[in-house]
């Protein structure tokens, strides 16, 4: 099954024995997608239905969707209806997780998306399953939150590209066999220091963010991206389901409480604290705020993220992201930002 | 290419008292606090009957038809857009969110007054300040609503602020669990009002108030359905004028009543006597989403070619409640027949309604949007259609693409204009003029 | 009878004068500042060519962007009314016709007869249109008309997303830093700006017969470039340039395909 947004309840898919696997681009030019959305809307939902338009997604039996922003959308209204699949559904996450409307709400949601696919795999999804499901989901989160806590070492073992590659594997894999390696891996980085200089300490926000060749740039100019809150990042495992009512509103709860997309994120903004937090923790010199171009919710987010990151003593630099980035104007950017940051210290 | 008359037509007699009621609407909000009263901003589609109930001395400002008004005023809005891109906000944001913030930062209203008299702002008023607002009751369905007023809040330093959720999916799914999702937070919201304003909440002023929001929404698509007469009644650059009075205050008794006893009654008397909005009528066709306010005049253009815009789903739609009839075809939705006794009940009514909208439906899937367009297209009978691909609105520019295909597919020819609500800035009149000129070579006019 | 097209376009101004349908003489010059004047000229250099006087025309019609500003006209007819009809002239078989001016890219589908069936315009930015293959020749420090030759040289296939020219300029900056070939870089412009033309004439489709109009048709590496895009061999008739002109004097003498 196709995901095109992190608010899919994936755990009731993995318990009817379906994998979830994130529909991401893939950073090439393209001219597909002109007769199916205006111009205006991010690169990133048009580079999807790209991918879907070239059928290089032939493989799944499904998509689906929840109900987040505008853009990413239509890349799934599109897609359903030029390359249709067996089975594809819109689900409608609620806008307003800070109502405490919003639990029963989604709740009934899911019983009715859980049935659902139940008829579509023509067999019933037992608690059984599900609490099988959530417990590897939340193994996962925090096998991630321990890859993350090694970050905050004067000398982080990994990189900020090598997360994000382990982030988009998280997002394509079964998450049974991502725990394994994610153990390995987490046994191999405990004792590892690594052949490479630290430098600044950076973190990274914004929108849906898998741009490799950006992080390995900018971690060659002498940084290490530490911390991120990113949908392909952070945000996409920091909360685990926890006990609650029975296990459909538990799933909910989770999905309603987990750190907000800006789409979701009023009338308080919530995100702000977190970032602030994680800039602490993780001991941060500076943040890249990155967007995708005409990426609204984040757009009307980083004025005020900027402006409590700057009030917080961490400076900022902001980057508008296409399906490619213009790697030799970034760099001088981003060199700038470092030759600022690394003088600040001084002081 | 002028064409000779071939029915005749008339001025709108109800013309000067939409004008009337438009600037009262302002008015009521610059003045409402001399008077010991309240005002409070939101959204075109917020649910307006709710802070009716505060009392009949509480006026709102709409963020959508304010903004619009300020797009009118091209200096006025070139001002407001610069203040917010110094501001840091992208200019591809939102349009009327950004004529709105910047009315607020540069502190310059769109209206005033003149040697006593309350007019907008281009005609020579003294200026006022933005007039802030007691408290903020705004809806979230697209990615900027709730946003929106986020932002106005920091402006401001501050505002109480609370916003519904009303996108709960598609009208044909719908279930008692989404209506009530709705319904409680609508109920929140009271007590929110109650606490902010430290006011007690009437009602039966909420049950006259979602009475009225039935007549307005119900009324206006009959209005607009009468529009499917040869020669149409009504032109789209009329139409504007007129549904703007729904996006003021469709709960308000002024707009039911306008709607009701006014505009209806002229309409059916129109068709009745075969009077025309465009005496040249050989063409029809309609327009989608929000058109570029301050060139309107693209409207008149078309009248040369005999081509009459005689509406769209945006002026359809964006307040008029619908439903299909017993001969299958579009006509204005029925309004509940029902005494409201109970809060919780006239809420539930209220809300359920509501979520009938038919601009809210394309949010779910642009799909249903070429339905409904592909409806108004046969009923209305037209020869092609006018897609605006506005930079200024993704909420309704979202699937508009998709939109287009479908049209072509149905077998409407299809003419898409790129610009902006708002931002002028972003419309090419020349080049969007020689387009038309070739559309309608393709309709065969000339 | 005698018929003149006149074709105001954005950098120059095209006329074709038609007896019974057979061209007897055309004109272009640069249109520069003064576009009136330009326009007198291209008319008077093409009734010379003729051996006619004004009075001698039957009928005129003028199109483009400054059709306005043609010296006399009868009537004016859109632009992509006059490409479709002098493409389905040239090439019977013609049902798309691309067009690709100094500053507009533009798609059509016709009918037999040369009538517009849906079009497409580029929006409001170069980089789908000819002054985008200027300022890159500008960037690359080549002429304009051997940029077509050069990218033939090319070796290798470099993405650049020419979503804006001025973004695309500075990528062209990164390459030269990076030190791309000049041929390498020349086809990235053509394939960038011949994608940016692709995605647009997708949007109203194409079938096989799909002639290439306008100046940009000259561009050897440009039509390579959208052949490989579109899949097809374009056709783009002797001195594309014209087709706009022959459109609109078709148009005056009344002449439709398919008969």
């Amino acid at each position: 099954m196709g995901y095109f947004c992190t608010y899919v309840p994936e755990e009731i898919l993995y318990a009817a024995g379906v994998l979830p696997v994130r529909i991401l681009g893939s950073h090439e030019p393209q001219d597909l997608t002109e007769p199916h959305i205006f111009a205006m809307f991010c690169p990133f939902c048009r580079d999807c239905l790209a991918q879907g338009l070239k059928n290089r997604y032939k493989y799944l039996d499904g998509l689906m969707i929840a109900q987040s922003c505008l853009h990413i959308r239509q890349a799934y209204t599109s897609w359903i209806k030029h390359r249709p699949v067996e089975f594809s559904k819109f689900l409608c996450m609620p806008h307003k997780v800070q109502s405490p409307h919003a639990y029963e709400f989604l709740t009934e949601e899911y019983k009715t998306f859980k049935n659902e696919v139940e008829d579509w795999m023509g067999k019933k999804i037992t608690d059984k399953d599900l609490k099988n499901a959530i417990e590897v989901y939340n193994e996962n989160r925090r096998l991630m939150r321990k890859l993350y806590e090694l970050r905050k070492r004067d000398i982080p073992p990994i990189t900020g590209e090598q997360v994000m590659e382990v982030v988009m594997a998280m997002q394509m894999t079964d998450k049974a066999e991502h725990n394994k390696m994610l153990k390995d891996l987490l046994k191999k980085l405990e004792n590892h220091t690594p052949d490479r200089e630290t430098g600044s300490r950076l973190m990274i926000l914004g929108s849906e963010d898998d741009d490799t060749v950006f992080m390995n740039m900018v971690e060659s100019c002498g940084a290490t991206f530490v911390i991120d809150d990113h949908c392909t990042g952070s945000r996409y495992f920091w909360n685990e389901v926890e006990n609650g009512k029975d296990l459909l509103s538990s799933i909910a709860s989770r999905y309603i409480d987990r750190i907000p997309c800006p789409t979701k994120d009023w009338e308080e903004r919530k995100r702000i604290p977190h970032i602030l937090k994680l800039c602490k923790d993780w001991n941060v010199d500076g943040a890249i705020i990155m967007q995708q171009k005409f990426c609204d919710p984040h757009e009307l987010e980083f004025v005020s993220i900027k402006k409590a990151l700057e009030d917080a003593g961490v400076p900022t630099l902001f980057l508008e992201f296409d399906v490619t980035v213009p790697i030799g104007q970034f760099k001088i950017r981003v060199e700038a930002f470092l030759e600022m940051i690394g003088e600040e210290d001084l002081f | 290419m002028e064409q000779e008359a071939k029915y005749p037509t008339e001025k709108l007699k109800c013309w000067q008292k939409a004008k009337d009621i438009r600037m009262k609407f302002y008015q009521d909000y610059v003045e409402a606090h001399d008077k010991g009263g309240l005002r409070w901003a939101g959204g075109a589609w917020t649910f307006d009957a709710i802070p009716a109930g505060l009392g009949d001395d509480v006026y709102p400002i709409t963020s959508e038809p304010y903004s619009a008004t300020i797009a009118f005023d091209k200096k006025l809005s070139l001002e407001c857009m610069e203040a917010t891109e110094v501001k840091g906000y992208p200019r591809d944001l939102c349009s009327y969110m950004r004529n709105y913030w910047g009315s607020i930062i540069t502190d310059k209203f769109a209206f005033g007054y003149k040697d006593g008299e309350f007019v907008p702002r281009f005609q020579g008023a003294k200026p006022i300040g933005f007039p802030k607002p007691d408290f903020i009751w705004q809806d979230h369905i697209c990615c900027s609503h709730a946003k929106w007023y986020q932002v106005v809040s920091d402006l401001e330093g501050g505002i109480p602020m609370y916003t519904v959720d009303n996108a709960v999916g598609p009208s044909h799914e719908l279930t008692d669990s989404k209506i009530k999702y709705v319904v409680e937070q609508l109920k929140d919201g009271i007590k929110f009002l109650e606490k902010t304003t430290k006011r007690d909440y009437d009602d039966e002023l909420l049950y006259k108030a979602i009475r009225n929001h039935f007549v307005s929404t119900s009324k206006w698509a009959e209005a607009c359905a009468l529009n499917k007469a040869i020669p149409a009644p009504l032109d789209e650059k009329s139409i504007y004028s007129l549904y703007v009075l729904g996006t003021l205050q469709k709960a308000g008794k002024q707009v039911a009543d306008f709607y009701e006893k006014d505009l209806l009654p002229e309409v059916q008397d129109r068709v009745k006597r075969g009077i025309a909005a465009v005496p040249n009528e050989s063409f029809r066709v309609m327009s989608d989403t929000q058109p570029p306010w301050s060139f309107l005049s693209i409207f008149r253009y078309l009248e040369k070619f005999g081509c009459v815009s005689i509406g769209s789903l945006y002026t359809f739609g964006l307040i008029g409640q619908w439903e299909v009839k017993k001969d299958g075809t579009w006509g204005a939705k029925t309004i509940p027949n029902m005494e409201f006794s109970s809060r919780d009940q006239a809420l539930y009514e209220y809300v359920k309604y509501e979520l009938h909208k038919p601009e809210w439906q394309h949010f779910y899937s642009c799909h249903f949007k070429s339905d409904l367009m592909i409806r108004i297209a046969k009923e209305w009978k037209l020869s092609g259609v006018m897609l605006h691909y506005n930079r200024g609105c993704e909420g309704l520019t979202v699937g508009i693409a998709e939109n287009r295909l479908a049209l072509l597919d149905a077998g409407f020819p299809v003419m898409a204009f790129e610009g902006n609500n708002a931002d002028e800035r972003e419309f090419d009149e020349a080049r969007t003029k020689a387009k038309i000129n070739a559309f309608m070579e393709t309709l065969g006019a000339k | 009878m005698i018929t003149m097209g006149i074709d105001l376009g954005a950098k120059f101004i095209k006329v074709v004068i038609l007896k019974d349908n057979k061209i007897i003489a055309k004109s272009n010059v640069l249109a520069g500042f003064e576009v009136d004047k330009s326009a007198q000229k291209a008319v008077d250099n093409a009734l010379k060519d003729a051996g006619i006087t004004k009075d001698n025309l039957d009928k005129v019609i003028s199109t483009g962007a400054g059709e306005k500003l043609a010296p006399f006209y009868d009537e004016t007819k859109s632009v992509v009314g006059c490409d479709s009809l002098g493409a389905v002239y040239l090439h019977p078989a013609a049902r798309s016709v691309i067009d690709v001016g100094a500053e507009e890219g533009r798609g059509m589908r016709c009918d037999e007869t040369g009538k517009i069936l849906d079009f497409e315009v580029n929006e409001k930015c170069a980089a789908g249109a000819g002054a985008f293959t200027e300022a890159m020749s500008r960037a690359l420090e080549v002429k304009l008309e051997d940029l077509g030759d050069l990218s033939l040289k090319a070796t290798e296939d470099i993405p650049m997303n020419a979503q804006c020219t001025v973004f695309a300029e500075s990528e062209v900056v990164t390459m030269v830093h990076n030190n791309v070939s000049k041929a390498n870089m020349a086809k990235a412009v053509h394939d960038a700006m011949a994608s940016r033309i692709t995605s647009m004439v997708r949007k109203i489709g194409f079938n096989k017969d799909v002639v290439l109009v306008g100046g940009v048709a000259n561009n050897i590496g440009f039509v390579g470039s959208l052949n490989k895009d579109l899949g097809l061999k374009v056709v783009v008739p002797k001195e594309p340039e014209f087709v706009g002109a022959l459109g609109a004097a078709l148009a005056a003498a009344g002449w439709i395909g398919g008969k």
